[in-house]
């Protein structure tokens, strides 16, 4: 593996308008999965005569802070489905974008350190076979020759006892991956708003037609709301909630070096993720931070023990430096699953939910939320994964698959 | 509630014991600097684990056992005889020497459990849950403050209290017995990871300090 | 690193302590009697609030005690810290009853 070159920049990404006074649709949300639902809506629902709002700079929230991995390789047939579908797509998705944003297909390793992994791990294998997921299980020599920095002695606290291995998961760049979907939407005519925070909803009865946000009021006939780490507060907004708590994520990434690191590694067991981005730095995520917050910022010792995981697993780590961490914030639902679909309030609806695991479902969330907005019902791919399935007890524990425990 | 049968003869299960960081004891003999830190694994010293209200009847029947129920986080109380550490509220730890168990011909745990009665409480023979080092020398305080957060300055943390808190990581126990002297009691299972933390830390006392 | 004044026994790390989500949710009365959505608030419905917001935590590595506090999410500064059973006390007045620790 050799540094990627960058691909040569745009010349030119998005227009920077003002609001109109009324949209078909407004999103709410300039990340990567705002961005995507504009762009399936426009594309695949003829609706470009909408507006995504962004209160800050576009993809400046988690669709900055997260590390980059896409995988597929979740335990449950509903998660599989809509995984694999995002996967699928990243596979196309260059092209269709007509931008590069290096999606890396070079595998994602997720580390077994205990009996109960190896078991659980072993059986995951099995259920993305059946679901058509790319899936192997890996003995520790085996693992060790896809990664030969990775420590696999048996005298470490908690020894590599094998791994499952996506071949076709891997990296992108994700503000390329923003870019990517802006241009896009601005080719189509979607209005991306920046600096434009949602402070309220209009509605009529329970129809919601229009927001108040600081650049005036935007009447619209259909709300979907896709702002990871805020869900909860426009939920708030618009009278009802959401069974969300957020967390501090943490990440971090180190100096550049040259190409040691040829795919992703994983462990839930001891909380830490690294991957080797295109430039040479080391990206490596932790755990959630235990207490709810908003503060974009965790506690030191969650990455301090992240550290720790990290040298051990790879001792070739422990002379890099550390020369960024930072938090974003993650909406957490008690079955480690995302919520896609219909809300309280008529024509409102919400995109939430994706914990540490929202990059990857991007482009799935961006195309089951839009057919769900455009004709009022869920895809088929997001059906499950409705708000109603707290009080039906339909859950989707994905606990064990979601990256890290949270 | 311990129901402790005294052995045929307490000899033999002296001899087939192991304390949880007897494998260490070279290492801790070799690691320790004469004159500068020393570390040692004092054994199976009897352990009682005692929950009680300390305003009750019971409470205070326990209190003439021990010499004492301490009241508030750090304090200790007892004599040679035994010394009662505060875990909290309701919560103690009684220490005593190994001769005090009842196995061994001592009566620590069956006095306890007769003050208790069967009154709202606990008592439990808890000698095997922990293991005590013995940290000391000048630079015990050092080595503690490489792994432990807690103010371990002598005008904050004094000789004769105790704090439950984290040493290297791992929740422990720690009393200061004099002014460059600490018992640390460890849950066994820890005593191994412990042990090795606190001889990385002492290692750099070995060397001739660089000016 | 949060330092979190124990009712029992002082400052200390953040790390001594575990978190046990939002405070004064109370156990249903009579479950049964409960409608599913009910029951689905009670299960998996907590506040998010974005600021001062009620909170359990167990001093787990110290005194083992649950106690309450009120703390900013966004800020994360410690406003208050009071007893299991205790009402939550205003935003604004500091009613920090932190004991008299041994380490002060
Ligand atoms: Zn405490």
């Amino acid at each position: 593996m050799s540094a990627d070159h960058l691909p040569e920049h745009p010349d030119f990404l998005w227009r920077n308008p003002e609001p109109k006074s009324s949209y078909d649709a407004v999103i709410v949300g300039g990340g990567g999965h705002g961005l995507a639902t504009a762009y399936f809506l426009a594309k695949n629902h003829g609706m470009t005569n909408i507006a995504v709002l962004e209160k800050g700079w576009l993809a400046g929230g988690n669709m900055a802070r997260n590390t980059t991995i896409i995988r597929s390789n979740y335990l449950w047939d509903e998660s599989a489905a809509i995984y694999e579908h995002a996967l699928k797509l990243w596979e196309i998705l260059p092209e269709e974008l007509e931008y590069d944003f290096l999606f890396s297909q070079r595998g994602v390793m997720n580390l077994a350190h205990t009996l109960g992994d190896v078991r659980e791990s072993v059986r995951r294998v099995g259920a993305n076979k059946l679901n058509g997921v790319d899936a192997e299980w890996l003995d520790p020599q085996q693992v060790k020759e896809l990664c030969p920095i990775l420590n696999i002695s048996d005298n470490i606290r908690y020894p590599v006892m094998g791994a499952t291995y996506q071949p076709r998961a891997g990296i992108a760049k994700h503000d390329h991956v923003a870019w990517a979907f802006a241009r896009k939407c601005d080719e189509l005519g979607v209005d991306i708003i920046q600096n434009c925070e949602v402070t309220g909803f209009l509605k009529d009865g329970n129809r919601v037609v229009g927001v108040q946000t600081n650049q005036g009021t935007i009447h619209t006939e259909k709300v979907g709301l896709a702002a990871a780490g805020h869900s909860s507060v426009l939920a708030e907004m618009a009278g009802f909630r959401l069974p969300i708590q957020s967390h501090p994520l943490q990440a971090l990434v180190s100096e550049l070096h040259e190409p040691v690191h040829p795919t992703v590694v994983m462990s839930n067991h001891v909380h830490v993720y690294v991957s080797q981005a295109h430039k040479g730095e080391l990206v490596m995520g932790a755990g959630v931070d235990s207490y709810n917050g908003y503060g974009q910022r965790g506690s030191f010792h969650v990455i301090e023990h992240q550290m720790a995981a990290g040298v051990e697993l790879f001792p070739i780590f422990a002379r890099a430096h550390v020369l960024r961490t930072w938090g974003g914030i993650v909406d957490t639902t008690m079955d480690a699953s995302p919520i896609i679909g219909t809300t309280p309030v008529e024509n409102m609806f919400v995109n939430c939910g994706w914990g540490t695991g929202g990059f990857k479902g991007t482009p799935a969330a961006g195309l089951t939320f839009a057919h769900t907005i455009a004709t009022g019902t869920p895809h088929e791919l997001n059906k499950p994964f409705s708000l109603e399935r707290f009080e039906t007890g339909a859950l989707i524990d994905e606990h064990g698959a979601a990256a890290v425990a949270h | 509630m311990a129901e402790t049968a005294t052995p045929a003869n307490p000899e033999t299960l002296r001899a087939a014991r192991r304390s949880p960081a007897s494998h260490l004891a070279p290492t801790f003999e070799s690691g320790s600097v004469a004159g500068t830190v020393a570390l040692k694994e004092i054994p199976f010293q009897t352990m009682v684990g005692v929950r009680v209200d300390r305003a009750s009847d019971a409470g205070a029947r326990l209190a003439s056992v021990t010499g004492g129920l301490p009241a508030a986080c750090g304090e200790v109380s007892g004599d040679e005889r035994a010394t009662t550490l505060w875990l909290g509220p309701d919560e103690f730890l009684v220490v005593a020497p190994e001769s005090a168990h009842d196995s061994l011909g001592g009566d620590l745990v069956r006095a306890l459990v007769e003050a208790l009665g069967d009154d709202p409480g606990q008592v439990v023979d808890l000698s095997a849950n922990r293991t005590t080092f013995e940290l000391s020398g000048i630079r015990a305080r050092d080595v503690l403050e490489k792994g432990c957060s807690l103010d371990l300055h002598p005008r904050a943390f004094r000789t004769g209290t105790a704090l439950a808190t984290e040493i290297g990581n791992i929740p422990a126990m720690l009393l200061k017995t004099g002014e460059d002297s600490f018992r640390i009691f460890p849950r066994a299972s820890f005593a191994d990871f412990l042990g090795r933390w606190l001889l990385d830390g002492m290692r750099e006392f070995a060397s001739p300090e660089v000016p | 690193m949060l330092l979190i004044s124990c009712p029992n026994c002082g400052p200390r790390d953040e790390t001594e302590f575990h978190y046990g989500g939002q405070a004064h949710v109370a156990y249903p009365e009579n479950p049964d009697a409960l409608t599913d959505r009910q029951w689905a608030e009670y299960l998996f419905y907590r506040d998010n609030t974005k600021g001062a917001f009620a909170e359990r935590w167990v001093h787990s590595t110290g005194c083992r005690q649950w106690f309450n506090m009120l703390r900013d999410t966004v800020s994360y500064d410690i406003q208050a810290i009071y007893k299991m059973g205790e009402p939550r006390p205003d935003a604004n007045t500091t009613a920090a009853t932190t004991s008299e620790g041994a380490t002060k």
